[in-house]
């Protein structure tokens, strides 16, 4: 059971928000259940079904053998046929064994049945780096879902909206997959950003899918980014702020739908656009941004945009090699200071 | 009156150290006895500290930082 102070400065951890938002529609829906690798009396390797088990007892909250094809095509089949799974692919990483059940199943299932056959399901997987678990357990892979049309994909920056997507995401009639970073979790051996733990209320409420939000306002500069890359952007933001620049900080949420809109309202203030990911630097979320300003007829920027994403390389295992290559505030910094020189 | 928050001598196993990894309470803030305040993680696995009694919460030990069973990591006053 996941129990929290009553106060009303009550925080949660991104773990803790998840786990909430899950039991509390487990509470009003006999339909929504688990599955996954260790989400049972261990409470998932990153914390976010801690207490589950407990409450709802193993019919519905199922742990897996290590065989990710069978068990998310056997959400598939539960959800076409009623039920409202949730899902864990431990690490994105791992999607490789069970693209088929994903891609051509979980997202294309409503389509050929020509929408009478909906796959309501959350695939929800960790992401990220930062804590040195080498190359086949710290990518982001943002771009690799997003890119392929049927499902929903969300990336929650914080507990308050991890809690309010995670709620729209079971609520929902359509395949979502629910990105969580793991540095976001409020669990130590992963790295923790503190910023992410924040307040969160006891009751149930939705965060729409979809919607962008504007984390911090500016007028100099637009930065965009997603998941734990928005903290390096809001750290970058201070930074500029002591320079006398004000720099404004989209947290994207979603990437599909994807909210172009606040995107270019805000470049179309600042006329300045960095975009920050942690996913790999070619072919993802930072040319899409930077895409969708770009063709926009309104466009009128004043600098060349920029991209702070991860170099085009394997995650390196040593620390100093992946601590390297990880966007941080500093580059996001020296990227707006070339912008300024560029021009 | 002030009450001392101590890492409980039974939470884990061992005399293994631990460390803080979240307040899920601000400092300042009212808590009521019973209250999930603080998790701590010792070796992977998370562990919850409860306020002991109601009152104001006086945080002493940070996010982060290593404690051991015994450790005052916050006070409360009633």
């Amino acid at each position: 059971m996941t129990t929290a102070t009553k106060s009303a400065s009550r925080k949660l951890t991104t773990a803790r928000a998840m786990a909430e938002a899950t039991a509390q529609e487990m509470r009003i829906d006999p339909r929504v259940f688990v599955m996954g690798e260790d989400v049972g009396p261990l409470g998932g390797v990153f914390g976010n079904t801690r207490g589950l088990f407990d409450e709802f007892g193993a019919e519905r909250v199922r742990d897996t053998p290590i065989s990710e094809t069978a068990f998310i095509g056997a959400a598939v089949g539960a959800a076409s046929d009623g039920m409202r799974p949730i899902v864990e692919l431990m690490f994105v990483d791992f999607f490789g064994v069970c693209m088929d059940a994903i891609y051509n199943l979980m997202a294309k299932n409503t389509y050929f049945s020509g929408g009478k056959v909906p796959v309501p399901m959350v695939l929800m997987t960790s992401t990220g780096g930062g804590y040195s678990d080498a190359g086949q357990h710290s990518q982001c892979l943002y771009g690799t879902f997003a890119h392929l049309p049927g499902m929903k994909v969300v990336v929650p920056s914080n507990a308050f909206d991890a809690k309010g997507l995670m709620t729209a995401a079971i609520r929902d009639d359509n395949p979502v997959v629910f990105m969580y970073h793991k540095a976001l979790q409020g669990m130590g051996w992963l790295g923790t950003e503190k910023g992410a733990t924040v307040a969160v209320p006891e009751e149930a409420y939705t965060v729409e899918i979809g919607k962008a939000a504007v984390t911090r306002e500016g007028q100099d500069l637009t930065l965009v980014s997603l998941g734990a890359g928005v903290h390096h952007c809001l750290r970058a933001a201070q930074a500029l702020e002591e320079e006398g620049f004000s720099a404004e900080v989209i947290d994207l949420r979603s990437l599909v739908p994807l909210d172009r809109d606040t995107v270019r309202e805000s470049v179309a203030k600042t006329g300045r656009l960095i975009v920050v990911d942690e996913d790999y630097h070619s072919y993802g979320v930072s040319g899409e941004i930077i895409a969708s300003v770009a063709e926009h007829p309104g466009c009128r920027l004043r600098a060349a945009p920029k991209r702070v994403a991860y170099p085009d390389i394997p995650i390196p295992f040593a620390p100093t090699m992946e601590q390297w290559a990880l966007p941080n505030a500093d580059k996001i910094v020296a990227a707006f200071h070339q912008m300024l020189t560029d021009n | 009156m002030t009450t001392d928050i101590t890492v409980p001598a039974d939470l884990w196993e061992g005399e293994t150290e631990g460390v803080i990894t979240a307040w899920l309470v601000n400092d300042g803030a009212e808590v009521a006895q019973g209250d999930l305040v603080a998790e701590v993680m010792v070796e992977k696995a998370q562990y919850e500290i409860e306020a002991p009694v109601s009152g104001r919460l006086s945080i002493t030990k940070e996010e982060d930082e290593v404690v051991s069973k015994g450790t005052l990591i916050a006070t409360l006053q009633a």
